[in-house]
């Protein structure tokens, strides 16, 4: 999923990562429930969907060796209820880049969508990078 | 969920304990190996000098104070921002609180602005925040 071919320095407002697909089956639903300590209640928690395009942007991101990216702020809204069992599609893209000294900023909007192609989340992320 | 939605009510709070174990089941189930997370010797070299927590992880807790107090009103129709002030560490007793700021009215549809934190057992900010829930769909 990651593109393999992106660096660091090609991540400028516009860039669109490759789309990652999740299956959100009762497996995966249980093993996000015991990290988390919740309880279920047939649907898919929603910010264990966000979790998943935070996953994907995770894994984007080329970094240089040692360093590390800082989740820094968060938005996101939930739009429908996601059953277990869903197939979601995550799109992230690139919103800004902003040099602050040592550090960059990249502000990464996402969103989520159902196999009805109907979506189901969408936010934006800050994380923070050495420059 | 809460009997009564009214401007200053507090939302009951959630605790959790957050432990490697715990981290690792996250990584797992997220996909989410960054080793800052999951690595104690990489992540001991670092600023940090040892794991931390998902940031999202802290979230989850968020969350789940907001369904337990709105339901699926939270699950379809919730609207989070959060600021992650401090890193949660293995160890730690997270507790997140939160209140009913205001209701607010927009084109005839009824939003709860909620103000949540959550605290590490130091009393330290890891995440704070705002939710906003649209109550219209709340259900009876």
């Amino acid at each position: 999923m990651p593109d393999e071919t992106i660096t660091y320095e090609g991540l400028v407002p516009g860039y669109k990562f490759p789309p990652a697909t999740y299956e959100l089956n009762a497996s995966f639903v249980s093993k996000y429930l015991e990290a988390v300590d919740g309880a279920g209640n047939g649907f898919v928690p929603p910010i264990a969907i966000t979790a998943c395009a935070i996953a994907t942007m995770t894994r984007s991101v080329p970094l240089p060796p040692g360093t590390i990216a800082i989740h820094a702020s968060q938005d996101v809204e939930f739009l429908k209820l996601v059953p277990v069992g869903a197939t979601i599609k995550c799109h992230i893209g690139v919103a800004q880049k902003i040099a602050r000294g040592k550090m960059s900023m990249l502000v990464l909007e996402l969103e989520v969508f159902d196999k009805a192609k109907e979506k189901v989340q969408s936010g934006k992320a800050t994380v923070a990078l050495p420059a | 969920m809460l009997a009564e939605i009214q401007e200053g009510k507090t939302l009951n709070p959630v605790v959790k304990h957050v432990t490697q174990e715990k981290i690792n089941l996250y990584a797992e189930a997220s996909g989410d190996f960054n080793p800052i997370h999951v690595d104690e010797s990489f992540a001991a070299k670092t600023p940090f000098g040892g794991t931390i927590a998902h940031g999202m992880l802290s979230l989850a807790y968020v969350s789940e104070m907001m369904t337990l107090a709105f339901g699926r009103s939270w699950q379809a129709g919730g609207k989070l921002r959060a600021k992650f002030k401090d890193s949660a560490r293995p160890g730690d007793t997270l507790t997140v609180t939160g209140k009913i700021n205001c209701i607010e009215r927009k084109d005839d549809v009824s939003y709860a602005n909620c103000a949540y934190e959550c605290r590490n057992q130091k009393g330290e900010v890891i995440v704070l925040g705002e939710a906003l829930v649209r109550l219209s769909s709340i259900e009876k």
